[in-house]
């Protein structure tokens, strides 16, 4: 295996807590942390079973607080995406299709992922969006597409120990009434 | 379709877009891979170790293993080692790894062809295998019972598709516009237009914006287009000014807008969904959020609890004036939609067709049917121009 950055495990273990957090919420567990110089400014975890929404995956979470947090602060649309460029993803899961492309669109450095996604996966499994595309027209670079790298295989058996206990519980993402209830946070 | 050799802008159509481009049985399209004869007592060790340093990312219907019957039949086996390197077979070429396979079992490479795309029907898979083994899963959703539409469910899809354009021209921008609804009742579940540019931003940028004519002219073209595989071959140039604000056609644009922020990732669709959840939750809530009293009633009446329940979006159609990018297309495929129509292809960034072909992606766990709505001509002409005045005002 090839050597990274003892940071690496360290942030790897921060996004493993979070999706530890969603599988005792009954949530697929998924979870992520957002650095920015080597520290943590975000966090999220899979909140689609209480929102009954399946978009609310940990990337989206973890994004939508800090666009929250920096047009607070007054930010603008430049400096949002001069923060972006800085910020580094921790995922447990390669991200799907919908959170890869959001990924490439808010133009994130770089991304480090758990376990592949051989479903969904929008970082090489099934579609290649983090790779830039370079048959568009240069004339506005700006705002055309931007990749990221993206390395998986971080902490890779953690991430997948966790998903097989959330499927051996069976899946509470389902129409059941009568699911049992977990305290809220 | 009475007649389609005289198609006025005045015929409305709806044309679906299906899995994949559509092509003949035998004119699928190819791509070239680098093959090799193997010793058949070498075969599963070798393919063992390419599933490993080569994997067939990109063409995982084809079999690693052509087994041919020659002469006095015995059989002969090749191997698929991976994709040919453009324009040039040599073997120098070829990524280290699979060079040193080559190299340690003294194998002969060669050029040979593979079908680019998965079959969909019987008939493409035989035709297939015939250059080169592949598998086939049948479809995993019976698309006949989804796409007949009576007349009375086309004038429905016309109405939506209607409303949704209004939408997209009402906020004194072009911009993506969502509406999800329930056939069955007909009733519009959430509707959403992009979040994306913040309003100080919109009023600024409206005085920039071009003029629209060059957009009617290619919209009337593309009303106008009738053959199927080019439908969405518009020009970009084109649709530049007018679209320049519609979040899926121009998803990396959000940082360049001039003062404040909006939401970089609250495109339509996205925020259609988000409405749609909240409604759920609103009118299903969950028990632990319910009064004790009414959690008995609710427990009492459990089975039309659970019959009135949407379980997210499915059975639901979603309306779109832009055929969505790939974030908008997956988030709809995670919601579970059954059915997407829109309007006008999206050659930048669109994932339904354009770019991208979210439908014929097998492995998702969801395939929703995907179609696009031919509106005439004027119902644009006269919103864009509303559009126009209204936010130059
Ligand atoms: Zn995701
Ligand atoms: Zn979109």
């Amino acid at each position: 295996m090839a050597s990274y950055a003892k940071e690496t495990f360290e942030f790897m273990k921060l996004a493993l807590e979070q999706a530890k957090d969603a599988l005792v919420n009954l949530e697929v567990p998924v979870g992520c942390v957002i650095v920015e110089d080597a520290e943590v400014i975000a966090s999220g975890r899979n909140r689609t079973t209480e929102t009954r929404n399946a978009t609310r995956h940990a990337e989206m979470e973890a994004i939508d607080f800090l666009v929250e947090q920096w047009q607070k602060n007054g930010l603008s649309a430049l400096e949002v995406s001069e923060r972006f460029s800085k910020c580094i993803l921790y995922v447990t899961c390669e991200p799907c299709i919908m959170c890869a492309a959001a990924l490439s669109y808010l133009g994130i450095k770089e991304v480090y992922y758990g376990c592949g996604n051989d479903k969904f996966g929008g970082c090489g499994s099934i579609l290649s969006l983090h790779t830039s595309c370079p048959e568009l027209p240069s004339s506005e670079l700006a705002s055309s597409k931007k990749g990221f790298k993206c390395t998986g295989g971080i902490m890779a058996s953690e991430a997948v120990s966790l998903l097989r206990s959330f499927y051996e519980q069976g899946n509470p993402n389902a129409p059941k009434p009568h699911r049992p209830l977990k305290p809220q946070v | 379709m009475k007649n389609t050799e005289t198609i006025s802008p005045q015929v409305c159509k709806i044309i679906h877009i299906p899995e994949k481009p559509s092509f003949l049985p035998h004119l699928q399209p190819t791509v070239n891979v680098l093959a090799a004869v193997i010793e058949p007592k070498d075969a599963n060790t070798l393919v063992r170790k390419l599933n490993q340093i080569a994997p067939l990312e990109n063409l995982r219907h084809v079999k690693r293993v052509l087994k041919k019957c020659i002469d006095g039949g015995k059989p002969q086996l090749s191997l698929l080692l991976c994709m040919a390197v453009e324009n040039d077979g040599e073997v120098d070429h070829m990524p280290s790894e699979i060079l040193e396979l080559v190299k340690s079992y003294q194998l002969s490479t060669f050029i040979t062809q593979v079908c680019k795309y998965a079959a969909t029907s019987k008939e493409e898979w035989d035709e297939q295998c015939k250059l080169w083994p592949t598998s086939y899963h049948p479809p995993t959703y019976n698309i006949s019972g989804i796409t007949g539409f009576s007349e009375e469910e086309s004038q429905s899809v016309f109405g939506f598709m209607r409303h949704t354009i209004n939408l997209a021209t009402s906020v004194g921008q072009v911009v993506n516009a969502a509406v999800i609804v329930d056939p069955s009742t007909k009733q519009v579940i959430a509707s959403a237009c992009d979040q994306v540019i913040s309003s100080a931003s919109l009023a600024n940028e409206v005085s920039k914006e071009g003029s629209c004519s060059n957009y009617l002219e290619n919209l009337k073209a593309s009303n106008l287009e009738n053959h199927q595989t080019s439908l969405l071959d518009s020009s970009v140039g084109e649709f530049k000014h007018i679209t320049i604000n519609v979040a899926c056609v121009h998803p990396w644009r959000w940082a360049l807008q001039s003062s404040g922020c909006g939401c970089p990732l609250r495109h339509a669709a996205i925020v259609a969904i988000e409405y749609s959840a909240a409604r759920d939750l609103q009118l299903f809530p969950d028990h632990k959020t319910l009064s004790p009293l009414k959690r008995q009633k609710i427990e009492s009446d459990f089975h039309s609890y659970q019959s009135l329940r949407p379980y997210l979006c499915t059975g639901y159609d979603i309306y779109l004036a832009w055929e969505p990018c790939a974030m908008c297309a997956m988030a709809l495929v995670h919601q579970r939609v059954r059915r997407i129509f829109f309007s006008f292809p999206n050659p930048n960034a669109g994932a339904l067709g354009s770019v991208h072909r979210l439908q014929g992606e097998r492995s998702l766990n969801h395939h929703y049917a995907v179609f696009r709505v031919m509106l005439p001509e004027e119902v644009f002409r006269n919103k864009i121009a509303e559009a126009k005045i209204s936010g130059s005002g």
